[in-house]
């Protein structure tokens, strides 16, 4: 058998060309693809990537759980008129930002795949988690020193309605 | 006697009747124009480019398949297209018909000829020549899954694995599928992710042998979809119950499967 | 070396590198068979542009599975 090796590392090779170039992010660094997106001998199996049940099921129950979460948090501060105790908007705060958080990871897994970004990859995901972080500090400002995101939204509401009035 | 004589006239009738649809067939041609991917891989310099073909609906069979093949019978034989079973059960002539992922075979041709149908290849796909298109990763993940039984123990008696009325039920619906790819290749998630994501015709044999109950693997078989690529690129976009020829559902049976795993 | 050769351009030549050396694994008498071969195919398409990427992307591809059927050790000579 020829070198398997040497092969591999030709096959990775090619097709990191223009052809895919209209497909990724132009100033992102990528990695060099297989040819035809193929993987190894035309009779061999798929090899899935190793299991992870983070970045698996429970990724997935994060984003279920956190969704079904909002709907009466954002319900009941809607329905109270912004009125909520402190308790209750942090919570809203915190379970928003989590959800918003796994949602951009699932953007990110999407978009900037480490197959084809390499580090980059995980730059970004650097980059989500500290803005996230950043947020999180951001709510904690909000809950204690005025008076949280439902104020903001109220306020930012009222603000609105008074350039309309002015108008 | 009268038997015979009823059976004659009705006989007659028919005739008559076949000899009036063909001459009628004859006075007016209803040509209809169809515009087909082209490219060649032995003049790889050219540029794909789309071909129109006139074909007249009267002497044409009432699928796209039937004007395909009249093309390459009488107007060019260089056209290059999968198929074999023309009745929607081998799965060959999966393309892309009018902006749609659909079976030529059990695709009827709109009786329009004011307007012209586009034929292309499967979307996102390497294409091999003409319509057709390169599905060895998507062979390759079909056989990651390990599509068939798989067990530990085999009954005493020696006989055959048995299943109740209901246990087989479940496979309603996940059995028909014939792998022509039309679902994978119309999921925007298997556009930008083919080379991980196991797209939903793929997952739905994945649950078809989950589901089984005379299958003993199913740990085995969980444990290859827990990753960020290999199922959860899923985003219930749904594409592919839309468009599926058969008309299977494999976006639910992928939602089952995430059901089945959440509490793993 | 005069000018810096593209991407694709090293991909090329690396290509052909790659199948002279598979050529090299085959018996002695048929060795001049398989690096005729690989000059003529090669020399077929010395003329595309070399902007033109698609192309040679796609002669790549194809050729590399062409490697891969005809490094299998059953391939003893070629016409």
């Amino acid at each position: 058998m020829f070198s398997k090796g040497l092969m591999q590392r030709q096959a990775l090779r090619t097709l990191h060309q223009t052809g895919k170039k209209s497909l990724t992010i132009p100033f992102l660094s990528t990695l060099p693809q297989n040819p035809g997106g193929v993987k190894g001998d035309v009779n061999e199996a798929y090899q899935p990537p190793s299991p992870s049940r983070i970045h698996g099921s429970l990724h997935w129950d994060f984003q279920r759980v956190t969704s079904v979460a909002l709907l009466p948090l954002v319900g009941s501060s809607l329905a109270a008129g912004g009125d909520v105790s402190v308790v209750a908007d942090s919570v809203l705060a915190t379970v928003l930002l989590g959800h918003i958080y796994v949602g951009y990871q699932s953007c990110i897994v999407d978009y900037i795949p480490a197959r084809v970004y390499g580090k980059n990859h995980n730059y970004a995901m650097y980059l989500l988690t500290l803005g996230s972080l950043f947020a999180l500090g951001g709510i904690y400002k909000l809950e204690t020193e005025e008076d949280g995101l439902t104020g903001v939204v109220k306020k930012l509401w009222t603000a609105k309605s008074a350039t309309e009035e002015k108008q | 006697m009268s038997m015979s004589g009823l059976l004659r006239t009705s006989f007659t009738r028919t005739a008559l009747r076949r000899g009036l649809a063909t001459e009628a067939g004859q006075v007016a041609p209803r040509l209809k124009t169809f515009k087909i991917y082209r490219w060649s891989p032995d003049k790889p310099t050219e540029k794909p480019r789309l071909q129109e073909f006139q074909v007249d609906l009267n002497k044409c069979g009432p699928m796209v398949l039937d004007a395909l093949l009249k093309i390459k019978d009488e107007q060019d034989g260089t056209l290059t297209l999968r198929r074999s079973c023309r009745e929607g059960i081998c799965g060959s002539c999966a393309m892309n018909i009018g902006g749609r992922n659909t079976l030529a075979c059990l695709c009827k041709i709109d009786p329009d000829t004011s307007k012209e149908s586009k034929i292309y290849p499967l979307p996102h796909m390497y294409v091999i020549k003409d319509l057709v298109p390169d599905l060895t990763q998507f062979y390759k993940q079909y056989k990651s899954v390990q599509p068939y039984l798989q067990r530990s123990s085999v009954p005493e008696d020696g006989k055959e694995i048995l299943q109740s009325v209901e246990d087989r039920k479940k496979l309603d619906g996940l059995y028909e599928c014939i792998l022509c790819a039309c679902c994978s290749t119309s999921c925007p998630s298997y556009w930008w992710n083919q080379e991980q994501y196991l797209g939903p015709a793929v997952l739905m044999q994945a649950y078809r042998w989950l589901i089984d109950s005379r299958d003993q693997a199913s740990k085995m078989r969980k444990e290859m979809l827990q990753n960020s690529m290999s199922l959860y690129r899923c985003h219930t976009i749904m594409n592919c119950t839309k468009t599926c020829p058969k008309g299977l559902n494999p976006g639910f049976a992928i939602q089952e499967i995430k059901k089945s795993m959440a509490l793993e | 070396m005069a000018k810096r050769l593209s991407g694709l351009q090293r991909d090329v030549l690396q290509m052909y590198r790659l199948c002279v050396r598979e050529a090299h694994k085959k018996p002695l008498a048929s060795r001049p068979n398989f690096l005729r071969y690989i000059r003529t195919e090669f020399v077929k398409y010395r003329d595309i542009p070399r902007k033109d990427f698609s192309t040679i992307e796609h002669l790549l591809r194809v050729g590399h599975r062409r490697l891969e059927t005809f490094a299998s050790p059953e391939v003893k000579d070629i016409h």
